[in-house]
């Protein structure tokens, strides 16, 4: 069978969907006319197609060499009910790289078959009309998810929650338009009073509450998408680059006696009981002759203040041994290396060189005392107490990134985020302008819902007629 | 180049002249007169027909009027008004592109007002209710002192079509026309077609049809409909209208109903006059009443003698007949305004009660409303079906894209309203000019004007009911506002349309000087908190700012008016008084910085010559198809279309711009003349204070 191949979209992609590497199963993806004829040829079906969206165990084989590649499950999934909304084949293959490889080769030489480019499958989808913008994000994020709370997240999205809420907002936004442009244009012939506007009012602060929580989520959504922010910081020599290595296990920065060996940001990707964490060990921080030392130290504080989460690490053996006294020392440097809002965990490590009795009446101080960070005793020299420091650790992390299965869908793409405040200032600038100059308070919501159109889509003119003629007989 | 006009003829303190004299003018013209060969022919004399004819005249064209009836050139056909929210605006900028009806309307305005003043200047909306006689009279006088136009009395049978010229793009090319009565043909090298409701038009009342596109007035013959349809293969589709029943105005008791007075201070619509033609205290008033339950039965009670409304031709849910409002918002009282028609006119118009029942239903409906409980119908309302050509088929010159030389405007491109028609109407009559005299054609942008509004969304989005203007079509509808419609438009139309005569360009230098060097007055007086308040001690200065205020700041203030910062000033502001409430605009506007961004976008124009089947960027096939079948002109059209993806118009913008990127840097070495020449006068409107 010839398919006649003019238009790219007419072409049949396929491609490895699941992820490189080694692994125990893999699934080859085809999309496009060609794709029934591959299954076809390469499984030696040669009447019937498998029934739709059914597994079927076949064995695979080359259509040229007639050899057989591996032995695996195949699923048809004919127009328009598959992912791409084109006829899609998948084949659940073994996952070492020497059949994944050979099948691939297999596909590339069927006829009017090429392998796909980055993100073509999902750009078919969308213009099938299979997935709306939002989707299309989520489902970005799910292809680079790296841990499974991003996938989480990435999956609730792809279902449409946060599309449902921009769609729903949008619905509020144009019937608000609608209603502004009706009295704009028709109140001085029409039984149009100004009550209307009165509800507009009231919609567009409900709005604007609604859209004021949503981004105030703290940048959660945002944060498992990038990767909370950790910052190990402390006076020079206190066991950071130390600390670092024992959470990535791996002698990520160089570890010396002498104070002040690391000098510039050392940066590792963590993987927090499923949370994406950026941790960054920064120079210690003390007065230094030396320039690169300095400038150390300068980036370090930078790098303290952009953080969402600050690990101040203290070396047990230089607190005074007075537990009254130490409290206080705590809380100056406490202060010394941040600012007050922000976001921390006190490491008190070296805690091995810590006399059993000096440890529990400090424990008992630090108590007493409030406004200090949760405190961890740890030692990266023996590993003492890593565990409950790793517990408090991840619940930090979650909670800044918030539970992605729980509560309201939050933010997950910096652009949203931008849009969102564009629409909210828009709001605002309906209610600035509301009893001076209706056109530019209506200028306002036009703005707002143009701003969240540019997550939703485009809305026009003829939307907002439609509105208007449903909701007010115009009748001059 | 361009022609100068005197404004004499229509100065508002002398009379046009006789409408007797101008009759018999024109039968000498169609006697003898009459030529060969035109630039241009523009067929009907409504508003878009005389505005077109004016247009291409003024551009320096020979220009050749035809209409079925003399006398019924430049009438209303409708209601007695013009303007309103949007429409308004639509006469400003016809006007400031030297159209006529702006003019028309100061002359025979007897009821000025602007609707909407509490909302804002750029939503006001300037309107007049109008002395029919008068405004023929002005229109027919107006199209007589014009030079290089004849009027010519007859009904077009037939267009003639020859091959095209290859070096343009189309597959056929107009040449001329052929009159019913069987007298020789006459060419030209553009035709504009306005012909209305009469293209395939029917008459409907009670249960009778009839053909024609007026009450009174012949049916046009069916040769153009079919040339149009049949030998140029243009897709038509059906549309209807109506119009209400006229009333003797003694038989109303008007005591029954609200007054509605006029401005007492009645605004012209012409940036060329200071006065309307009506005083003051002779304007007459409007008068509001409502439906009862009554009409509501009526009409349900006579819908089996109502073929109009049963048959589905799309009518416009904005102005439904009194038939639909009832059936579709029942149980409600609905608005019925009776307005007049003239000075010495007997008749009442009444604004809402458009109806196609038999006449005996007429009046025993109208008869349901207490101030009508005994009046009288001077003419009965009807209704009419007729075709139109879908405008997407037209590009935004309103050129026929397939045909070369043939233009469109008015009802035939599926519009509605006066404004509407004779915005159109200019727009292609300069055009036609314009591509008659070998000069490239002209496009109006939606970031400048309505008429670029109304014109963009014809022939990128086509119609699916009677198109009619409102402020909420025009995206950057706070920069388009009815006061500086002259800036926008007057000086392009003299400079790169050549549509505008050389008196009124000047004074529209003039107001720009003036505006601007007021402007940097105020700019330029910066005083403390302290010493405002001592200059202006009535003003209310909420807060106090160590910083210094300027003129502009402070004329923001709701409370502060130019005339009291002139009265503060006046060695440096008194001589602006004259612009007092222009300057008060420009000071309440506020700066839309991503306005900017998105005109940009906007103005972002789409190569003709793409051919979008096989471009090289992933767009889906029904993407392909549409942007084929449309070829928008901008980015911003194209993003209208619908059926278009966000991400298609992605994968557009960034084509557009790597192609322009590509093409700026091969043409760098040779700069094309005619882009210098435009710079020009673009780098001035950039410094407007728009």
């Amino acid at each position: 069978m010839y398919f006649q191949v003019g238009l790219a979209d007419a072409e049949t992609i396929f491609a490895l969907s699941s992820g490189h590497g080694r692994c125990g199963v893999a699934v080859v993806r085809a999309s496009g006319p060609a794709s029934s004829t591959a299954l076809r040829c390469m499984t030696r079906l040669t009447r019937n197609l498998p029934p739709p969206r059914k597994a079927l165990l076949r064995s695979i084989t080359d259509p040229q060499s007639k050899e057989v590649l591996d032995r695996g499950l195949v699923f048809w999934f004919p127009a328009p009910h598959s992912f791409t909304g084109e006829d899609s084949v998948e084949f659940h293959i073994h996952g070492g790289p020497a059949v994944i490889t050979a099948v691939l080769h297999a596909l590339g030489s069927v006829p009017g078959m090429r392998p796909a480019e980055a993100g073509e499958f999902t750009r078919r989808a969308f213009q099938a009309g299979k997935l709306g913008l939002t989707e299309v994000e989520g489902l970005g994020d799910l292809i680079h998810a790296e841990t499974e709370a991003q996938r989480r997240q990435a999956l609730r999205q792809m279902s449409g929650d946060l599309g449902r809420l921009y769609q729903d907002w949008s619905h509020k936004l144009k019937r608000c338009l609608a209603h502004v442009e009706a009295f704009i244009d028709f109140s001085e012939d029409e039984l149009i009073e100004d009550g209307v506007l009165n509800q507009v009012d009231t919609w567009v602060c409900d709005l604007q509450a609604e859209i004021e929580r949503h981004l105030q989520d703290e940048r959660r959504g945002e944060r498992l998408r990038t990767g909370v922010q950790v910052v190990i910081a402390g006076a020079a020599n206190a066991g950071k680059s130390s600390l670092l290595n024992t959470l990535c296990q791996r002698p990520a920065a160089i570890v010396s006696p002498i104070a002040g060996t690391t000098r510039d940001i050392v940066e590792t990707a963590l993987d927090i009981g499923g949370f994406p964490v950026l941790l960054s060990d920064t120079a210690g921080l003390r007065e230094s002759p030396d320039l690169v030392e300095r400038e150390g130290v300068r980036r370090a504080r930078e790098r303290v203040d952009q953080a969402d989460l600050t690990l101040v690490v203290v070396d047990c053996a230089h607190l005074p041994s007075d537990a009254e006294q130490a409290a206080t020392f705590l809380e100056g440097h406490l202060r010394s290396v941040l600012s007050p809002q922000e976001q921390s965990l006190l490491v008190l490590n070296k805690t091995d060189l810590l006399p059993e009795e000096q440890r529990l009446e400090l424990d008992w101080e630090l108590r007493r005392v409030s406004g200090l960070p949760p405190v961890c005793h740890i030692s990266c020299h023996t590993n003492e107490g890593l565990q409950d420091f790793l517990a408090v650790l991840h619940r930090s992390v979650k909670t800044l990134c918030g539970d992605p299965l729980s509560c309201a869908p939050t933010l997950t793409q910096a652009r949203h985020r931008a849009h969102l405040q564009q629409c909210f200032a828009a709001l605002a600038q309906y209610q600035r302008y509301r009893d001076i100059d209706l056109a530019l308070a209506a200028e306002g919501v036009r703005l707002a819902l143009t701003s969240l159109g540019r997550i939703t889509g485009h809305v026009g003119a003829e939307e907002i007629l439609d509105i208007i003629f449903k909701d007010f007989c115009i009748g001059k | 180049l361009f022609y100068t006009r005197k404004y004499a003829s229509h100065m508002l303190t002398k009379k046009p002249p006789a409408l007797q004299s101008f009759l018999s003018l024109v039968s000498r013209h169609s006697s003898h007169l009459v030529r060969q060969q035109y630039d241009v022919i523009v067929v009907g004399g409504g508003h878009a027909g005389t505005e077109a004819a004016a247009a291409a005249a003024r551009v320096g064209a020979e220009t050749l009027l035809v209409s079925q009836k003399i006398e019924t050139i430049g009438a209303l056909s409708c209601n007695p008004s013009l303007g309103g929210v949007g429409k308004g605006q639509l006469v400003k900028e016809v006007d400031a592109l030297d159209g006529l009806c702006g003019r028309a309307g100061d002359w025979a305005g007897i009821h000025f007002s602007i609707l909407n003043r509490r909302k804002g200047p750029a939503v006001w909306g300037p309107r007049a209710q109008l002395d029919r006689q008068r405004y023929r009279e002005f229109i027919q006088s107006e199209l007589l002192s014009t030079p290089r136009l004849t009027v010519l009395e007859g009904s077009v049978e037939e267009l003639f079509v020859s091959e095209p010229n290859p070096e343009e793009p189309g597959h056929h090319r107009v040449t001329g026309i052929r009159l019913a009565n069987g007298s020789h043909p006459i060419s030209a090298s553009s035709v504009v077609l306005t012909t209305g409701t009469f293209l395939s038009g029917s008459l409907f009342m009670g249960q009778s049809k009839s053909p024609g596109g007026r009450i009174g007035d012949a049916p046009s013959s069916a040769g153009l409909s079919h040339t149009l349809r049949e030998r140029l293969g243009l897709r038509t589709g059906r549309l209807r209208t109506g119009t209400p029943p006229r009333i003797v105005k003694d038989s109303v008791d008007l005591s029954l109903a609200n007054v509605h007075p006029p401005d007492s201070h009645p605004t012209p619509f012409s940036f060329l006059n200071t006065h309307t033609h009506c005083k003051p205290e002779e304007q007459l008033p409007c008068y509001l009443t409502y439906t009862t339950p009554g009409v509501e039965r009526v009409v349900r009670e006579s819908l089996h003698l109502n073929c109009h409304i049963q048959e589905d031709a799309k009518g416009p849910r904005y102005c439904p007949s009194i038939e639909s409002r009832v059936l579709r918002f029942p149980g409600r009282r609905h608005q019925v305004w009776l307005e007049p028609e003239g000075v010495t006119s007997d008749i009442l118009y009444p604004q809402g009660l458009s109806m196609t029942m038999p006449p005996d239903v007429q009046l025993r409906l109208i008869r349901e409303i207490p101030a009508m409980h005994r009046a009288e119908i001077h003419t009965p309302g009807y209704g009419v079906q007729y075709d139109f050509v879908c405008p997407t088929q037209l590009s935004p010159a309103l050129q026929v894209k397939s045909t070369q030389g043939l233009f469109l405007a008015g009802q035939i491109n599926g519009t509605t309203g006066y404004e509407e028609a004779a915005a159109q109407g200019l727009w292609a009559g300069v055009n036609a000019a314009r591509c008659a005299l070998s000069r490239p054609t002209v496009a109006l942008s939606r970031t400048e004007s309505y008429i670029g509004v109304l014109i963009d969304d014809l022939v990128s989005r086509g119609v699916t009911e009677p198109y009619r203007m409102f402020t909420s079509r025009a995206e950057f509808r706070t920069s388009l506002r009815p006061d500086n419609a002259d800036l926008r438009l007057t000086l392009k139309g003299f400079e790169e349309v050549g549509c505008v005569s050389i008196v009124r360009y000047q004074e529209a230098v003039r107001v720009r000087d003036s505006l601007q060097d007021a402007l940097a007055t105020l700019q330029a007086l910066a005083l403390s908190t302290q010493n405002w308040r001592k200059k202006l001690p009535d003003m209310r200065m909420s807060e106090v700012k160590n910083s210094l205020l300027t003129g502009m700041d402070v004329l923001r203030y709701n409370d502060v008016s130019f005339e009291m910062l002139a009265s503060a000033f006046p060695e440096c502001l008194s001589h602006h008084m004259e612009f007092s409430q222009r300057l008060k605009i420009e000071g309440t506007k506020s700066d839309l910085g991503i306005l900017r961004q998105i005109q940009k976008e906007e103005n972002m124009s789409l190569p003709q010559d793409i051919n979008y089947l096989t471009l090289p960027v992933s767009l889906s096939h029904e993407v392909r198809e549409i942007l084929d079948r449309v070829r928008p002109t901008t980015l911003g059209a194209a993003t209208r279309l619908q059926g278009m993806t966000p991400a298609a118009i992605i994968h557009l913008f960034n084509y557009v711009r790597r192609t322009g990127q590509k093409e700026r840097r091969s043409h760098r070495n040779k700069p094309d003349q005619r882009e210098e020449r435009k710079a020009e006068p673009a780098a001035r409107n950039a410094s407007l204070p728009q």
